[in-house]
């Protein structure tokens, strides 16, 4: 047999060498990921998992925008779509809220629709995945009490704006998800809520938690739940936990609600943080508040400044208020002192947002968003014992009549102002209830669900913009248009639009 | 039995005959008369041989009478009858044009008149005329079908290359760079460590264009396809300088040169700009602005173009030393390149050394090694407009010299810098001279590329090659921006170290085997598999507030506001199988078969692996009777070829369901909280894209090949594209990478080359010309995908539509100037808009119902409904001329190269062309601006109600002429060289982009604001410009 000259042998070893130095060079194990299938393991995890979704609420890397849920769009939609506020920044998007001309096609619409989709499925990340973590059953509950309870409350803010909207509460569904009826988006978030209840701790030591979702948060919430369906007396048991609890109260001075120290303090239900003040959890996104709607005329005046007011109060709601009712200095700015003394008169701005003490360069701010406060939990038992006895009971002007107390506080007196309501009919204490809403919550978020609610859009806000005329379609938005184009199960969208 | 006793008997007394005398002799070339050493000599049909000596003679005994065959590599081998001669001196031919005439194609090489796909080459000599920095700026207009775009003038700036047009979307688009046959990774997004701001260098730049023999450009499927899922966008394949036997040369390159911007644009000087800043309070209403009240007394002001701009030097120094035996060959190479920039505190330095050796073992053992090292630093300016790590949006240093208003000075002593800070028009714009000379950022740049190979000749026709390589990389980037720059107020100053390092590594084992059966039937076979990875890290740091100026970047530690560090890396591997089958038939109808199979980490579990198959013939008809008879042709070949080809040019883990950091927080007073979540909607569907290319060919050569002609026909069909597809967001996502839509390039290619006149005085013509249709024939949803708003441009500006090509434009149509406030008020108009005479007019082409759809019915309202097509980026024809004479001794070479067809997005116009008191303008805008006494439909009044508004007013046309080089050089005759030790001695002068024929406002049309990006192409903002360079230069060989 001849010999097999060793210039084989070494091809042979050469093509060995490559196939083993070659093995699983086929396979992906990123490193600097985790899997999803396997990311659960430790408290950590859970943890991460939950601040994920604490974190859209504020911020979000999703180009093109850069805030979260909270950020602007939320606020400026429901102000804009009512009586309290105007756009001043030419953005179609935004005139159109504004004049009640929007439509399918509408940016900030589209906006909240996919931020708060995001959020949701960041929660349904952590509600599936935390059960597998390795830890106490309290503290798993706690973290998936956190994660239902944001994302109770998407949904809640989703199913107003919207009406019938998809319900994903997995991470791995359809991606073309068919919208379900109301009536079942409001039993996931009945149902998300209670657990959320059940779960989730009283309260949080500073710098251990603060500004978590508590146990109020998610029964706060669900008394706006239970108003929002007219449950009432459910509305009602709801506040009464709230307010037994003793955990609650009213700053004495309005003013000091919108300070910065009191954040996450005895007024908060449920705020989302921004910027890095007092230990409470926020996001690297600092509130743009004061940016956009402390008047323009400011940023020349104190050097560092940055105001742009691209949005103001109606002339309508500075008109509404008793002129010595606190709340009216502390939410509006009307005129401005110059350095050289003189002062400048501006159309009114919204400056419940700037600290001047913590915060005296006005800009970027570390105020939080208040979603829900404390003088909310009194009006709402106000108005649903109004409506369960057909007329306001003793315990119904108990409750309003804290909050206009405390707004007759100027800081150093108590002024002879705003009577204790009483002797009103049913009609009169509603309407009543609506405008101490009006001048309480200006600018947090509130007036179009309230003006909704109350069912008074085409009524109330034709007297602050004279040239717009709302419709009874109005009282939901459309669906947004970009998402029906890649998802036609959808449709039909909501009448008028 | 008995013819064969007489034959043995007849040559033993030959033998004994010749055995009394031994011959020498010496061999020369005939090309310069040098002795060869190591040329084997060998008596025919005997083993009876020698190798001549270092004196390139040789003693033989037993040849009397004999013949002998003198073989040496790169010379045509020889056989010399002996006869009676004692000594005989052989002159060798060196293969006439033995380089020219073979073509380098994926691993191994075939005869040009053999060549069945379509490919370009070009020299070496073509490619050094221009004194590139990088090889690809050396291929630019050089070959048909293959578009380069420098779309930075910074030295060591990105090129983008496009052969035969865009065939991916969200893939890549560049070519695969092949250097010695090693896969280089030439990804700028790879190479880049993110730290520096504004145009970033060139990954290629790395590779000294000196060291490079030739470069071949694969284009169609049959010469790609052995590349499969690298080879959708061509290949670009770089040989470089080896050693030749027996010749062995030193050579000195070197030469110096002077850089200056092309073209200023013409902006307002102080007192316009003054008079415009009074005019614009008369329309406004304001008072006269105290600062611009004397206009005369302002004078010139600042020209702040000519403040950050300069005459900038340039110098390369390159020796080589070339030469070996007929065993072993070596090439040495070191380089020097040093470039300022014509900006201010920019430059490019690269020190580079080269080795490549090769070895003939014994009769079945070669091995060898190319291995390069090279050393880059570099200076960039922000250019750009986006600065990295803070996101800040503020212009860089050539657009904020346009925009500066001209009537501040650049220094003030007041200012903590001792420069004006910001401009005083409000719109917060840094002093340009002080970003460009203050700024730190600096990237450093090491790159290995080496390979080794063996040849192991197993059988007659049999080889097997095992090669292996590495491709590394290691990049850093130091940037610090004083606190006392605008750019870094907010943040006190500002400082990133960033770095990257990578490694590619490849191993490839290929069997070849060539075989003839009969004279008719020749085969050549090739299989093998290959292995490559990939593996790079990065880090990023990154802090804010810097009291102290100082020590800037070289201090991180001393900022009072440190940020979190940020990593990343990124891992990828391909493992593949080839094969190639070559057959030809009477030398008359070659066929080529080729197939690869490539599996690739990046796709999904299931579409792992893909198969990449080719197939092409090639008849040459210039051996046929029927053509003979027409006697028209000196060779006429025609070529046909189809394939599939991949793209795998995604970033990695695109498959895969992973969960990643979000949302830094505070929480816990500073204690960091991290959120973590999906990070994107999981696709294991995820696979190749797929490009199918059909390519028909005709090479042709005329008058004795005087007048060489190749023509191509093809077109590539790119399906299972890999498209960022929007999903709806009740998924948690905005949208995922697939594989839906499909797009198409058409396009035909030619290339001429004659020589005119040879002789005395020779002239060369080479021709080629080029025209691609892109166009995508189908989308995810059918629907158009709006590009988001850039820079100063807004969203939607750029379109993907089917039936469109990528890179179309898509604004208002413009409609002249509003010569009346009713005519205004009355026409449609923008809706937030209270439009007045003097403003610009658009039309009112379409609206849209309440579901959003177009009705193509006019509305009454200017609104985003009325955007229509306005431009695209992607020319109708390129084309490149050149033409070189030769007469004793002096050459001389014109380069002129075109762009015909293609439109650009002015986005300077936004600002220099809007008269709204912010910036600076363009003369031409403010003296043919509306007024009343001189209402014109050209261009808006001062403070026109509306801006940003993106339409066919800020789109131009981007063709342009150039001229690109001419070099005139002069090569001393030998005779008066022989007095010298000198062998060679040529010295040169040549001009760089010598003049550019445009209609285009900007700065230069070659221009792309976004590099590589071809969803962004056609852009213009910020870039750094184009300059103008006069080199002199001297070639010295000894």
């Amino acid at each position: 047999m001849q010999k097999i000259h060793i210039r084989y042998y070494i091809a042979c070893f050469l093509v060995l060498i490559g196939i083993l130095a070659c093995k699983n060079l086929l396979e992906e194990d990123p490193k600097d990921q985790v899997f999803v299938d396997n990311f659960f393991e430790t408290e950590n995890d859970a943890t991460a998992a939950v601040n994920s979704i604490y974190s859209i609420l504020n911020a979000t890397s999703n180009a093109p925008s850069f805030g979260g849920v909270y950020f602007s769009t939320y606020w400026l939609a429901t102000g804009l779509c009512s009586d309290e506020m105007e756009n001043r920044l030419p953005v179609t998007d935004l005139d159109q809220l504004d004049e009640f001309s929007h439509r399918p096609v509408n940016g900030a619409l589209y906006e909240f629709w996919s931020l708060a989709y995001k959020g949701i499925n960041n929660a349904n990340f952590a509600v599936q995945g935390i059960p597998n973590v390795q830890a106490a059953e309290s503290f798993k509950n706690g973290r998936i009490g956190e994660a239902r309870y944001l994302r109770g409350m998407l949904y809640f803010d989703l199913v107003r704006w919207f009406g019938d909207i998809p319900l994903v509460l997995t991470l791995d569904g359809v991606a073309t998800p068919s919208r379900n009826s109301k009536t079942e988006v409001f039993a996931q978030i009945i149902s998300d809520l209670e657990f959320a209840a059940q779960n989730l701790p009283e309260s949080y030591p500073a710098g251990n938690g603060l500004g978590r979702a508590t146990k109020g948060s998610a029964t706060g919430l669900l008394a706006k739940v239970y108003l929002t369906q007219g449950e009432w007396q459910k509305c009602v048991d709801q506040c009464n936990t709230i307010i037994n609890s003793g955990k609650y109260g009213l700053y004495d001075d309005y003013a000091d609600a919108f300070r910065i120290p009191n954040e996450n303090g005895k007024e908060t239900i449920f705020g989302v943080g921004f910027g890095t003040a007092n230990n409470s959890i926020s996001f690297w996104e600092a509130g743009q508040f004061n940016v956009r709607l402390l008047p323009k005329q400011l940023t020349g005046q104190i050097p560092g400044v940055n105001a742009q007011g691209w949005q103001v109060a109606t002339q309508n709601l500075y008109d509404s208020y008793d002129p010595q009712d606190r709340r009216r200095e502390v939410t509006l700015l009307t005129t401005i002192k110059n350095q050289d003394g003189s002062t400048t008169t501006v159309e009114p701005h919204f400056q419940k947002y700037w600290d001047k003490v913590n915060e005296p360069l006005a800009g970027n701010t570390d105020h939080d968003f208040p979603y829900m406060r404390y003088a909310d939990i009194l009006l709402m038992k106000a108005e649903a014992l109004n409506e369960l006895n057909n007329g306001p009971n003793a315990e119904a002007y108990l409750a309003v009549n804290q909050v206009r107390k405390r707004a007759r506080f100027n800081g150093t007196a108590t002024l002879n102002i705003l009577p204790d309501l009483q002797g009103l009919d049913y009609s009169a204490f509603k309407n009543a209830l609506l405008l101490e809403r009006r001048h309480e919550f200006a600018a947090e978020g509130h007036r179009w669900f309230d003006l909704v609610r109350f069912r008074q859009l085409e009524a109330l806000v034709p007297l602050a913009k004279p040239s717009v005329q709302p419709q009874p379609f109005h009282y939901l938005f459309p669906i947004p248009q970009g998402e029906i184009d890649l998802n036609p199960n959808l449709l039909p969208q909501n009448t008028g639009y | 039995m008995k013819q064969q006793l007489l034959l043995v008997f007849l040559f033993v007394l030959s033998a004994i005959a010749a055995h009394t005398q031994t011959i020498t002799g010496t061999i020369t070339s005939a090309e310069d008369g040098s002795v060869l050493p190591g040329v084997s000599v060998v008596v025919k049909g005997t083993r009876n041989g020698t190798t001549t000596n270092q004196n390139g003679s040789f003693e033989l005994a037993d040849a009397q009478g004999a013949t002998l065959v003198c073989a040496f590599l790169s010379y045509e081998t020889q056989e010399v009858v002996v006869g009676n001669q004692l000594v005989i001196n052989i002159v060798l031919q060196p293969s006439a044009g033995l380089l020219k005439d073979v073509v380098i194609v994926a691993y191994g090489t075939v005869k040009k008149s053999d060549l069945t796909g379509s490919i370009s080459s070009i020299s070496s000599e073509d490619l050094s005329r221009t004194a590139p920095v990088s090889l690809d700026q050396a291929l630019q207009g050089r070959a048909a079908g293959v578009q380069v775009t420098q779309v930075s003038g910074r030295p060591g700036g990105q090129t983008s290359i496009r052969i035969r047009g865009s065939s991916s979307i969200n893939a890549g688009n560049e070519p695969l760079y092949v250097i010695d046959g090693m896969l280089i990774t030439s990804d700028n997004g790879e190479t880049n460590a993110g730290g520096t701001a504004g145009a970033g260098l060139n990954g290629l730049s790395a590779i000294n264009p000196g060291d490079i023999e030739r470069i071949e450009i694969l284009k169609d499927a049959s010469a790609t396809a052995l590349y499969g899922s690298r080879g959708s966008n061509g290949v670009v394949l770089i040989t470089t300088k080896r050693g030749k036997a027996g010749r062995s040369s030193v050579t000195l390159d070197t030469y110096y040169g002077v850089q200056q911007v092309s073209k200023q644009l013409n902006m307002l000087n102080g007192e316009t700009f003054a008079n415009f800043m009074n005019n614009y309070s008369k329309d406004s209403g304001l008072p006269l602005d105290a600062r611009y009240l004397i206009p005369e007394k302002i004078g010139e002001g600042t020209d702040w173009q000519k403040a950050i701009f300069r005459q900038a030097p340039m110098q390369s120094y390159q020796i080589s030393v070339l030469g070996g035996s007929e065993n072993s060959q070596y090439s040495v190479s070191g380089g020097y390149y040093k470039q300022e920039g014509v900006i201010l505190n920019s430059d490019f330095d690269r020190f580079s050394i080269r080795t490549n050796l090769d070895q003939k073992v014994n009769n079945w053992l070669k091995i060898g090694s190319s291995i390069s090292l090279s050393k880059i630093q570099s200076r960039g300016v922000l250019t750009g407009a986006q600065s990295a790590g803070t996101g800040t949006l503020l212009p860089g240093a050539t657009s904020s010299a346009l925009l500066f208003p001209p009537t501040l000075p650049v220094l003030d002593p007041a200012e903590k810098g001792g420069y004006t800070l910001k401009d005083d028009r409000g719109r917060n714009i840094g002093n340009p001279v002080a970003d460009a000379l203050e700024t730190d950022n600096i990237s450093n740049v090491s790159r290995a590329i080496a390979n080794v190979y063996g040849i192991l000749t197993l059988a007659k026709g049999l080889n097997f090659k095992a090669s292996a390589g590495i491709d590394g990389f290691s990049v850093k980037d130091n940037r610090f921006v004083p606190n006392y720059l605008q750019r870094s107020l907010p943040n006190n100053g500002d400082a990133v170290v960033a770095t990257v390092d990578g490694q590619s590594w490849l191993t490839e084992f290929t069997l070849n085997y060539n075989k003839k059966i009969g004279t008719r039937h020749a085969f050549d076979a090739l299989a093998g598999n290959t292995y490559q990875g990939f593996h790079s890290e990065r880090v990023f740091a990154f802090a804010l507030d810097f009291p102290d100026n100082r020590t800037g970047w070289h201090s991180l530690g001393s900022a009072l506001n440190p940020q979190p560090a940020g990593t990343g890396e990124s891992n990828w591997g391909i493992i593949s199988y080839l094969g190639r089958l070559n057959y030809g038939f009477d030398n008359r109808i070659l066929v080529t078969l080729t197939g690869r199979v490539d599996g690739a980490s990046k796709f999904g579990k299931n579409n792992k692996y893909g198969f990449f198959p080719s197939g092409s013939i090639a008849w040459k008809l210039h051996e046929e009777d029927f053509i003979k008879k027409l006697g028209w042709f000196y060779t006429l070949k025609t070529r046909l070829s189809y394939g599939t080809i991949g793209n795998q040019d995604i970033f990695p883990y695109a498959s895969l369901a992973t969960v990643g950091a979000v949302g830094q927080g505070t929480f816990n007073n500073g204690e960091a909280y991290i959120g973590q979540e999906p990070l994107r909607y999981p696709n294991p569907a995820l696979k190749w894209e797929r490009t199918n290319q059909f390519d028909f060919g005709i090479d042709a050569e005329f008058a004795k090949g005087r007048l060489g002609a190749t023509f191509d026909i093809y077109q590539k069909q790119t399906s299972d594209l890999l498209l960022f597809t929007p999903l709806p967001t009740t998924t948690g996502f905005s949208g995922a990478l697939f594989n839906i839509g499909s797009l198409r390039n058409r396009g035909l290619e030619l290339a001429l080359n004659s020589n005119n006149l040879s002789g005395a005085l020779s002239w060369q013509t080479d021709l080629n010309f080029s025209i691609n249709r892109n166009e995508i024939t189908a989308l995810s949803s059918g629907a158009d995908i709006f590009i988001p708003g850039v820079l100063t441009v807004p969203s939607g500006w750029s379109i993907l539509r089917v039936g469109e090509s990528i890179g179309t434009f898509h604004g208002l149509v413009s409609d002249g100037i509003f010569q009346t406030d009713e005519e205004a008020m009355s026409s449609p108009h923008l809706k937030a808009q209270k439009p007045k005479a003097g403003d610009r007019k658009y039309k009112d082409l379409n609206s849209r119902d309440a579901q959003g759809k177009l009705t193509g019915q006019p509305d009454g309202v200017i609104d985003e409904a009325d955007r229509t097509i306005i431009g695209h980026a992607n020319p109708d024809f390129t084309w490149g001329l050149t033409n070189k004479f030769t007469w004793k001794g002096i050459d001389l070479s014109v380069f002129i190269q075109g762009v015909q067809g293609n439109q650009i997005v002015n986005a300077y116009l936004f600002e220099i062309g809007s008269l709204n008191s912010e910036t600076n303008v363009l003369q031409e805008f403010y003296d043919n601006r509306w007024t009343p006494e001189n209402p014109n439909n050209k261009y808006p009044k001062i403070n026109p109600s509306e801006r940003n508004t993106f339409s066919d007013a800020q789109v131009e046309d981007g063709s342009f002429v150039r001229l690109k080089n001419i070099t005139l050089g002069y090569t001393l005759p030998k005779k008066v060289l022989k007095r010298t030790k000198l062998e060679r001695l040529r010295i040169y002068g040549s001009i760089n982009n010598v003049k550019t024929f445009t209609n285009y406002r900007g700065y230069d049309p070659e221009v792309n604001a976004f590099g590589q990006s071809s969803l962004l192409q056609g852009i213009d903002y910020g870039g750094y410009p184009l300059s103008t360079s006069i080199i002199g230069g001297i070639q010295i060989g000894f």
